[in-house]
């Protein structure tokens, strides 16, 4: 009857077909290409379209001819009436939402509602007995039916919420020039041709085509995953200069632009409608849940159709056979596992929360407890995501600088005249600026007005000297060239801070070698000194050397201009460049890497104690991406790339072996040129893997690539172009700070601090769930045994029914809800970071031992015992159990009034009815009773309950509790429903189960023991679950 | 050692694991049945929580609680007559006299133990002939079911230690359902006479050693029911400590059967 139930576990797993459909599409061939045969991923209609949106010439037109092509004036824009009706034609500039999946669709089929008709429907054929019986049966099952989706839909449904109020944004403005004006409209009004201004730190509302910067730079990592932005003119227009696409922020100046694109003719909108276009798998634990349903299923069909069969050979009446095997059914379905799983789904998903790990959807929660490779970005993940000075160079001597995150530590020798000068010179030469008001906020959490280096050299300066901008206004600037890229870099001139001094002095840095070459001293321990050709090797090695950790590496140099040419009153002129530019005095190098988080190494230990492989995919340097590698642990310290191999032993990178090397820096033109098998080989053959200078449509590849390992993929990303391969993965992680809103919709968690270590604790929570589902089916499937075995008796035996249908009821969506939620507070019995992660189709969540001691030993232990219950009941009221053998007939037949018990009594119908319904009671207090041993037993699976402490999860203790008050409630509060069939029971049968419990408990605790001392016996494993 | 050998031991192992711990477990249940039984009397049951309101219940005892007889037709009656011949055969006069005490009517024949555990308990005597026109003694009407005028035998459920009555006489009354039921159901007569029950069959010591216990019986012959209609009986004791209008046990204190006398 509940086969349908992963119906509601795949709430979001439609979508399969079109993978399929990609799948065969283009074969072998897709995704190769980078950002041209990205949009082969949809279908061939959507793919030509995409194709003619991307050869989009608009940033090669002239002015003149884009205001032809948009009907618009750069001068005075759009009219008002223009904007309404291309608004009304185009829609308004927003994304379509991901479609959901309809509310009504999303609720659970009423799959139990067919039950309740067959019920009633036996009803109706059965009237003359005018037993309502089947009639409660049949409502209460569609009410359970009915309240466990209520209650699922409910959960799944807070959680999306979570979710939308996490992507709806403040409504963003844009400033647009209409009418001849400037107007401040809802970005969501933009319309094609529209004229906006773009202030630093805005996000583009639309793709525009810029007119006009002023000093304006574009930060389009979330399109291209890139950090720093592209400044190269390309035919790409993803590349060119002049288009900003949505989305995008502008980090500095200001800037006007044509709005060419809105909505989801955008290009982010394209990507993002793509992105819903790779269907998502089948969540892991979904997976397990439906092979439980299957097994659940199985028995309960083949046991029900067994008996079904055997009634009616025994003679009874067809009628009746169904309803036994109605009573079969439900005694084998656990009703409640559905909302247990789900809270326990979202119990953890709330821990993971506080842990800034934000669970979408809420299978996520297993299936990162399952990953066996994350594929990882490295910026802001693995990173701080802030370039930082990393190391000097200065008097030949190279310095190490505090890269962690509050740079607190700065140990390098300072007293040197040289770290004055160069000091001096990062200070000046230095266009970035704290943003005012911030006086409270530490250094390094500082908001700043400028570029990633300038940045990193302010607030370096800041924490070495102190008061950065008093020093500026001490040596005031009175010329500056800015850094541009054919220079290659930076100069300003100013006055000094020492009255006696009344040179100027001219600060410049820049590119290395373009630096030295315009130097012709250096200087060395505060001293000037002939830049020599040995001073210059020695200058090459420091800098191929900071280069080779994949840093960022600037040149210092500095020049006191002579007072006699160049006069206080003397006027600068940086277009004339009326000084000099050249034999300047080289004072310094200083390097600059986006350093890794401090947190990451560890997390990347721990993963790797834990079996999973992490892969970092990057679109950054190989060199950059090797060294952070490196330094967090992704490529241990002692393994060697082919190349190092190479490198060491001074042969060819043909020569070497590729059984010798451990780790693989592989970077996207390599990836480009691999077919799936050279890949599968790839991700086989090392254990350490970087892919650099990858597109995130690289991604893709590398995720599919790592599937077909069997490997469950967890992949974190935060760029739009992420999107697919964050749906294609077994779990997307997106990032809540640097992550686009396409990256969020498409993850299925949210980093809310983009670190890298919150995964590896979501991962810990993963495995601890999937235990501790273990432990709650365990502990529902043993009392199915104890339900099902009255009916069997009942039928073969004729003993009056032990225990009815919605007693069965009352036990599995009663009494043993709020326990079976407890364990999901269980903590782990081991250290469950040390063991490699499940492997997708071996370790099961239910597997035959965990079925075979659930039902063959504690379930039949709890049968015997709940039958001990009842016997004592019938045989203290006056039925001995010989004299129930067989009785079912005359027992239930309504025109017996006078049956006689053991003693000669006689007994009406309904005074026997009632004897039943107190058997009932019994029955359901004595496996009530034997539930709570089975609950305290399923604390662990290995360890002693000692060991793991009987105290610690105060949870499974409201859980005991709540069992008995609800039983109490039950059978003394509602003892006089009779729709409910139950009694009130004398205090004394509570206690009847108690041995059989202890029992249970002593028998579980020696399985525990001989598992501990034979590990690897066929104890060990037949019994361990 | 081979796999398959090393399969073998295994599945032995299991086998083995399995006989002990199955033998255990059935030990371990027969141990708490058998303690549990020690807590049971074999004489008395431990607790009679339903029993207080004893129940009626009519004789012949029909499938639906329903008495038809079609007149003419000896077959449909017979089975009716057969099992009230054997359901009354231990009242013949002669077996009372035989097994049971002459007791003095009007008061309870109470048998206390005096010391003696469970010392057997005698019987009071009923006699069929006590039945009058319904003893179906040398009766050619067979219980008047060959002439339409049956006879139903009202019992009152067996209790143990139940003290019907509490000290007063009682009776039986029977009436027609409704108003219509009355009006075909005519005029019957009660064998003992008003359809007493006498308080000397009271109380009941449990078959184990009140073992020649004879249950008081009242009989109603009707007399005059109008054929060819369904009439809906309902007879009820009369006594003092027994509630007869429980809402949900019907057959508390009452029995309520269906009667039929066709004729052509």
């Amino acid at each position: 009857m509940r086969l349908k139930t992963p119906e509601i576990y795949s709430v979001e797993l439609s979508g399969t077909e079109d993978v399929g459909k990609t799948d065969t599409g283009d074969g072998k061939e897709k995704y190769r290409g980078l950002k041209d045969k990205r949009l082969e991923l949809k279908k061939n209609h959507q793919k030509e379209e995409l194709k003619k949106e991307v050869d989009l010439e608009d940033h090669k037109l002239s002015i003149k001819e884009l205001e032809r092509k948009y009907g618009t004036n750069i001068v005075t824009g759009l009219s008002s009436t223009q904007a309404a009706e291309l608004l009304a034609r185009n829609g308004p500039n927003a994304l379509t939402p991901p479609k959901e999946t309809p509310e009504i669709v999303k609720f659970p089929q009423a799959d139990g509602a067919i039950l309740c008709w067959i019920a009633y429907g036996i009803q109706y054929f059965n009237d003359k007995s005018s037993s309502l019986d089947s009639v409660y049966l049949g409502c209460v099952l569609a009410l359970v039916v009915i309240l466990t989706g209520i209650f699922a839909y409910y959960q799944e449904a807070k959680s999306t919420n979570i979710m939308a109020s996490f992507s709806k944004m403040i409504p963003q403005q844009a400033l647009v020039i209409r009418d001849s004006e400037k107007k401040t409209v809802p970005a969501e009004q933009l319309v094609v041709g529209d004229i906006v201004e773009i202030k630093g730190g805005d996000k583009i509302p639309a793709d525009i085509r810029l007119l006009s910067t002023q000093g304006c730079k574009v930060d389009n990592s979330s399109l291209t995953g890139n950090l720093t932005p592209s400044l190269r003119t390309h035919d790409n227009p993803l590349e060119a200069e002049n288009p900003w696409n949505k989305m995008s922020t502008s980090p500095v100046g200001t800037a006007t632009g044509m709005v060419i694109n809105t909505g989801d003719r955008t290009i982010i909108g394209q990507i993002a409608s793509l992105a819903s276009g790779v269907g998502h798998e089948k969540t892991p634990i979904a997976i397990e849940i439906e092979h439980f349903v299957h097994i659940v299923a199985g028995v309960a069909v083949s046991i029900g159709i067994l008996f079904f069969i055997i009634a009616v050979s025994m003679k009874y009446y067809v009628l009746d056979s169904i309803i036994f095997l109605i009573g079969i059914i439900v005694a084998n379905v656990p009703e409640g596992l559905l909302a247990t799983v789900t809270v326990t789904l979202s119990l953890t998903a709330k821990r993971m929360a506080k842990k800034n790990c934000l669970v979408k959807n809420l299978e996520a929660v297993e299936t990162l407890g399952s990953t066996s490779i994350i594929c990882s970005d490295k910026t802001g993940t693995l990173t701080q995501n802030r370039m930082t000075v990393a190391h000097l160079w200065f008097d030949n001597q190279i310095f190490v600088a505090d890269t962690s995150e509050d740079h607190s530590n700065q140990v390098f020798d300072q007293s040197s005249g040289t770290w004055a000068s160069l000091s001096k010179i990062i200070t000046l030469c230095n266009r970035a600026e704290f943003r005012p008001g911030q006086e409270s906020v530490p250094i390094m959490k500082k908001v700043v007005v400028g570029d990633a280096s300038e940045t990193a050299l302010l607030k370096f300066s800041e924490v070495i000297l102190g008061d950065v901008m008093e020093i500026r206004k001490r040596n005031r600037k009175v010329a500056e060239i800015p850094f541009n890229s054919t220079n290659k870099f930076q100069l300003s001139i100013h006055e000094t801070d020492d009255p006696s001094d009344k040179r100027f002095l001219m600060v410049m840095k820049g590119a290395p070698e373009r630096v030295l070459e315009k130097c012709s001293t250096i200087m060395v321990n505060g001293q000037e000194q002939p830049l020599d050709d040995s001073t210059a090797e020695a200058f090459h090695t420091a800098y191929m050397e900071l280069g080779g950790l994949g840093e960022r590496v600037l040149g210092f140099c500095h020049l006191y201009l002579p007072a006699d040419k160049f006069p206080e009153t003397y006027s600068f002129d940086v277009d004339t460049v009326n000084f000099p530019t050249s034999n300047l005095c080289f004072v310094g190098l200083l390097s600059m890497i986006d350093p890794p988080r401090s947190t990451v190494p560890d997390a990347v230990t721990k993963c790797r104690s834990a079996g999973i492989k992490v892969i970092m995919v990057t679109g950054d340097h190989p060199i950059t991406a090797k060294a952070i590698a490196k330094s967090v642990g992704i490529i241990s310290a002692n393994s060697e790339t082919v190349e190092d191999i190479a490198k060491r032993l001074n042969i060819p990178v043909e020569q070497v072996s590729k059984r010798d090397a451990k780790a693989a820096v592989v970077t996207g033109m390599e990836l480009k040129d691999m077919s799936p098998e050279q890949l599968d080989e790839l991700l086989t053959d090392y254990s350490e893997i970087v892919f650099a200078r990858t597109s995130p449509q690289q991604k893709l590849i590398i995720v599919e690539g790592c599937q077909r390992q069997d490997a469950v993929v967890a992949v974190t990303g935060d760029g739009v172009n992420d999107s697919p391969a964050l749906k294609k993965a077994d779990i997307g992680i997106a990032m809540g700070i640097a992550g686009s809103d396409a990256a969020k919709n498409a993850a299925d968690m949210v980093l809310l601090d983009d670190n890298f270590a919150s995964i590896v604790t979501g991962v810990e929570e993963g495995r601890l769930i999937f235990d501790n589902l273990k432990k709650t089916i365990a502990y529902t499937l043993t009392k199915n045994i104890a339900e099902l075995c009255p009916f069997l008796i009942y039928i073969i035996a004729g003993l009056p029914l032990p225990i009815g249908t919605i007693t069965i009821l009352f036990i599995d969506l009663g009494t043993d809800i709020i326990p079976s939620i407890a364990l999901a507070y269980e903590k782990a019995e081991s250290d469950i970071m040390n063991r490699k992660p499940r492997h997708k189709k071996k370790d099961r969540l239910v597997n035959a031992p965990l079925a075979i001691y659930s039902y063959l030993h504690i379930g039949l232990m709890q049968a015997l015992g709940a039958f001990v219950v009842y016997f004592t009941v019938y045989a203290q009221e006056g039925f001995r159990p010989s004299a129930l053998i067989n009785l079912r007939v005359e027992w239930e037949k309504d025109s017996v009034n006078d049956l006689e018990d053991s003693y000669g009594q006689e007994w009406t119908q309904y005074q026997r009815k009632y004897l039943e319904w107190t058997g009932y009671t019994a029955f359901f207090v004595g496996i009530m009773i034997q539930q709570i041993a089975d609950l305290i037993i399923r604390k662990t699976r290995r360890n002693s309950i000692f060991q793991q402490g009987l105290f610690r999860n105060k949870v499974i203790w409201v859980g005991i509790a709540s069992q008995i008050i609800i039983a109490l409630i039950l059978s003394y509060g509602l003892g006089s429903v009779s729709a409910l069939n139950f009694t009130m029971l004398r205090p004394q049968y509570w206690f009847v189960a108690v041995p059989h419990a202890i029992l249970i408990w002593v028998y579980d605790e020696v399985r525990k023991l001989f598992i501990r001392l034979y590990p690897g016996s066929w104890w060990d494993k037949n019994m361990y679950y | 050692m081979s796999q398959a050998e090393g399969g073998v031991i295994t599945s032995a192992f299991i086998l083995l694991f399995y006989l002990v711990f199955y033998g255990f477990l059935t030990a371990m249940f027969t141990l708490t049945m058998w303690v549990m039984l020690q807590t049971v009397s074999d004489h008395t049951p431990k607790y009679q929580d339903r029993l207080a309101t004893p129940g009626l219940m009519i004789r012949p005892k029909t499938e639906n609680l329903d008495v038809i007889v079609n007149v003419s037709d000896t077959e449909s009656w017979d089975q009716h007559v057969q099992k009230l011949n054997k359901f009354l055969e231990p009242y013949n006069d002669s077996i009372q006299a035989q097994k049971n005490d002459v007791c003095r009517p009007g008061r309870y024949y109470e048998q206390p133990d005096n010391g003696v555990l469970n010392y057997p308990k005698r019987a009071c005597q009923f006699n069929r002939t006590q039945l009058g026109d319904c003893s179906g003694i040398g009766d050619p009407t067979h219980y008047g079911y060959s002439t339409g005028q049956p006879c139903v035998f009202i019992k009152m459920n067996r209790v143990i230690n139940f003290y019907a009555g509490a000290n007063q006489s009682m009776n039986v009354t029977c009436v027609g359902k409704r108003d219509e039921d009355a009006e075909n159901l005519g005029s019957f007569v009660m064998f003992p006479a008003n359809g007493n029950i006498d308080l000397m069959y009271f109380p009941y010591y449990g078959k184990k050693f009140h073992v020649n216990y004879t249950q008081p019986l009242v009989a109603v012959k009707f007399l005059n029911v109008t054929p060819n209609v369904e009439v809906n009986v309902e007879c009820r004791i009369n006594a003092a400590n027994i509630a007869t209008d429980d809402e949900r046990d019907k057959f508390a204190g009452r029995v309520a059967f269906k009667l039929r006398i066709n004729k052509t």
